[in-house]
């Protein structure tokens, strides 16, 4: 059967190599079963499975598309199908005997596209009776198609900038550039609140050492600058490391293999800076990852903490002065998947918002049991699949903001800020706009040392 | 007809029960095995306890969770609690039990087995329709989605004549000897189909859990073995 060169993301051109691709598929797929924790799940997952199609009634993409192959449970037998065949004796006796399923190319075509058609947000988790995690397999699938080549060319450029890259960082930002943006911000601060704040480099034993997602630097000015802000309020001993300063991590979304190597890095600054937590800015993906610190660098290795728990546990100890008027705007919040699925930071910022905003409305359904931005999974870094994301994956998530009313969506997420924004763009949500939940807190905090604006020079 | 009745109860459904109930035990100490060697080798061994015990139970008892696809999760729960307490709670296989091995426990009423018998015929049928007739579960379905709930179907409704004779319109012992043949088959089937979560189930949300603690080292070993440790991405 021919196979198709292109998927609906653009590869690299390693991944249009078909020679012998099932067989180095499964030669990946049999290193992985063996070195890394899958086994159990899809052995369990293989057995049982009662193809009862509960989850594609949660599937927000099901939900827009209504077709068969958008159902999670049947996303998943394509990768099940493979293993039942080659890994378990049942499958091998069978082929034996009755011949039946062979991987082809066609078929790791059909999985190529599947697997970036989930956003692995998990949603469907909790719906399967039998606690089947399709957003694990999705993880899984897209893993072994990345070592036969086969991973969105946006995805890869970032990491290789990222690990083998001049910069060391996903967006390619000099360190030069990096700190004449910081610059640039203590004068904005200065400008528009009157303080001085400093974004610290390379300061030796601090508590903390912060990795905001990269892109921040290009695209999140008031995140960081309310980043800074309560770091500055609090009087927090805080860094940014010149040998790494980037959060992300799209190792989670293709690549258990490079996301170790991310992970490790980012512990290796801490170290170089004996510092003592790590500090993640808003980004929801960056955290997750970094919730595998003691996984990929033992127990003794530095704490973690989002922004959000930062600043939510000042909050709450009083160390953040408030203004009196509250902002009048009315305000929803959307979960990102990677921080609020397991249930780890769901109330902070819903807590801190509540604290600063006059008209705070939740959308339906929030928290553990959200719809993703449709951005999720590392998607919203492909531009050219920008119609699907925005019209059928982020369509829920539209019709949930324009069931609020709201004219600020807050996500502390960069990239589910960027997907939101092209789906209010997508979706005549024009005048919603969407930031950061320390954007917000910037704008309310009473800066006790904010001089005139006389004093401004 | 007495020789094949005979064999069916006797020999064919002690091999069915031992190969039945060997073969769960050997799935549920596999999978407690690999459990044990996943959380040994992961690099966090810090498990969402409370987490897992609550979505375990959550879903051994689902009642709370049928608002999702109602009439097929409504439908779903009646024939699970049919087919589990009829089997094991009617008078007449307790005293079956009693007779072979002298084990005796308390029966449900028999008008009460007659309506769960009744429901699980019922919701079978239903089962079958409603998987049929979704867009979201019939692109799903293989042969053994639809094969099992039409051989519970049978079992049920050939146990229903033998417990009312009267109804029935073939002999008595020709509906025993279906009763019981389609009761062995089942049995030996649970370890070879999804009837196999029946054992599994308890165990699915801390495999779910634990699949998402990776051992420390898992990239570079993967690499290693694939010959990529120094390619360039």
């Amino acid at each position: 059967m021919a196979t198709p060169k292109r998927y609906s993301y653009h590869v690299e051109a390693g991944a249009l190599e078909l020679a012998e691709r099932p067989r180095r598929f499964l030669e990946a797929f049999a290193a992985i079963l063996r070195y890394g924790s899958y086994n159990l799940a899809l052995d369990s997952y293989a057995r049982m499975s009662a193809k009862c199609g509960r989850c594609a009634s949660d599937c927000q993409l099901y939900q827009a598309t209504g077709a068969p192959e958008d159902i999670p449970c049947h996303r998943s037998e394509l990768l099940l199908r493979v293993y039942r065949r080659y890994f378990m004796q049942s499958g091998v006796v069978k082929a034996r005997l009755f011949g039946g399923f062979t991987l082809t190319d066609h078929y790791l075509d059909e999985m190529a596209e599947a697997y970036f058609r989930c956003t692995a947000c998990r949603r469907c988790k909790a719906t399967c009776p039998l606690g089947m995690d399709h957003g694990l397999i999705t993880h899984l699938a897209r893993w072994i198609l990345a070592e036969i080549g086969v991973t969105p060319r946006a995805l890869v450029v970032s990491v290789r900038e990222q690990l083998d890259g001049k910069t060391g960082n996903t967006s390619g930002i000099p360190l030069p550039a990096l700190k004449d943006t910081c610059e640039f911000l203590e004068e904005e601060l200065q400008d528009l609140y009157h303080v001085d704040i400093e974004y610290p480099f390379d300061v030796e034993g601090a508590e903390y050492v912060f990795f905001p997602a990269v892109s921040d630097y290009l695209m999140e000015a008031d995140t960081l600058m309310g980043n800074a802000a309560v770091m500055h309020v609090t009087g927090a001993s805080w860094t940014i490391g010149t040998g790494n300063y980037d959060g992300i991590n799209y190792g989670l979304f293709y690549s258990d293999r490079m996301m170790e190597r991310i992970v490790k890095n980012l512990v290796g600054e801490v170290h170089r800076l004996k510092g003592r937590k790590i500090l993640i800015g808003e980004c929801g993906h960056a955290t997750r990852s970094a919730w595998y610190v003691p996984t990929f660098a033992g127990p003794d290795a530095p704490a973690v903490v989002n922004c959000l728990e930062y600043a939510h546990a000042m909050l709450e100890a009083g160390k953040i002065p408030l203004k009196a008027e509250r902002i009048p705007e009315r305000v929803t919040y959307h979960d990102p998947c990677n921080l609020a699925r397991s249930g780890r930071i769901t109330e902070q910022p819903r807590e801190i918002l509540k604290a600063i905003c006059a008209d705070y409305v939740e959308m339906t359904p929030n928290r553990t049991e959200n719809y993703c931005c449709g951005g999720g999974g590392g998607t919203v870094s492909i531009d050219e699949i920008r119609p699907f994301r925005t019209r059928l994956m982020g369509k829920s998530k539209a019709d949930q903001i324009r069931a609020t009313g709201a004219q600020i969506v807050v996500s502390p997420c960069a990239n589910c800020k960027k997907q939101l924004r092209e789906l209010c763009e997508d979706n005549d949500l024009e005048d919603v706009e969407v930031m950061g939940v320390h954007d917000l807190l910037l704008r309310a905090i009473d800066f006790p040392d904010a001089g005139s604006p006389e004093d401004t020079p | 007809m007495n020789a094949w009745l005979h064999f069916a109860r006797g020999p064919l459904f002690q091999a069915a029960l031992a190969f039945m109930l060997l073969g769960l035990a050997r799935l549920f100490a596999l999978t407690l095995w690999e459990a044990g060697r996943t959380y040994h080798r992961a690099g966090d061994k810090s498990i969402p306890t409370r987490q897992v015990l609550r979505a375990t139970l959550r879903w051994l008892v689902p009642a709370g969770r049928l608002r999702n696809r109602w009439p097929y999760s409504l439908t779903t729960l009646v024939f699970h609690v049919g087919a589990i307490l009829v089997p094991l709670f009617l008078a007449g296989h307790i005293a079956l039990w009693e007779r072979g091995v002298g084990l005796s426990w308390p029966a449900l009423p028999n008008a009460v087995a007659t309506v769960l018998t009744l429901a699980v015929v019922a919701a079978a049928a239903a089962v079958v329709v409603l998987r049929a007739g979704s867009r979201a579960s019939r692109p799903l379905s293989r042969f053994q989605d639809y094969a099992l709930p039409v051989l519970i179907a049978v079992l049920f409704s050939a146990g229903f004549l033998v417990m009312h004779p009267a109804w029935s319109p073939v002999p008595a012992k020709a509906t025993l000897l279906v009763h019981v043949l389609t009761g062995d088959l089942l049995i030996f089937l649970v370890p070879l189909t999804k009837l196999s979560h029946m054992i599994l189930l308890p165990l699915t949300q801390l495999v779910s859990e634990l699949a998402w603690h990776f051992p420390p080292d898992a990239g570079r070993r993967v690499a290693v073995a694939l010959g990529k440790e120094n390619e360039p991405i």
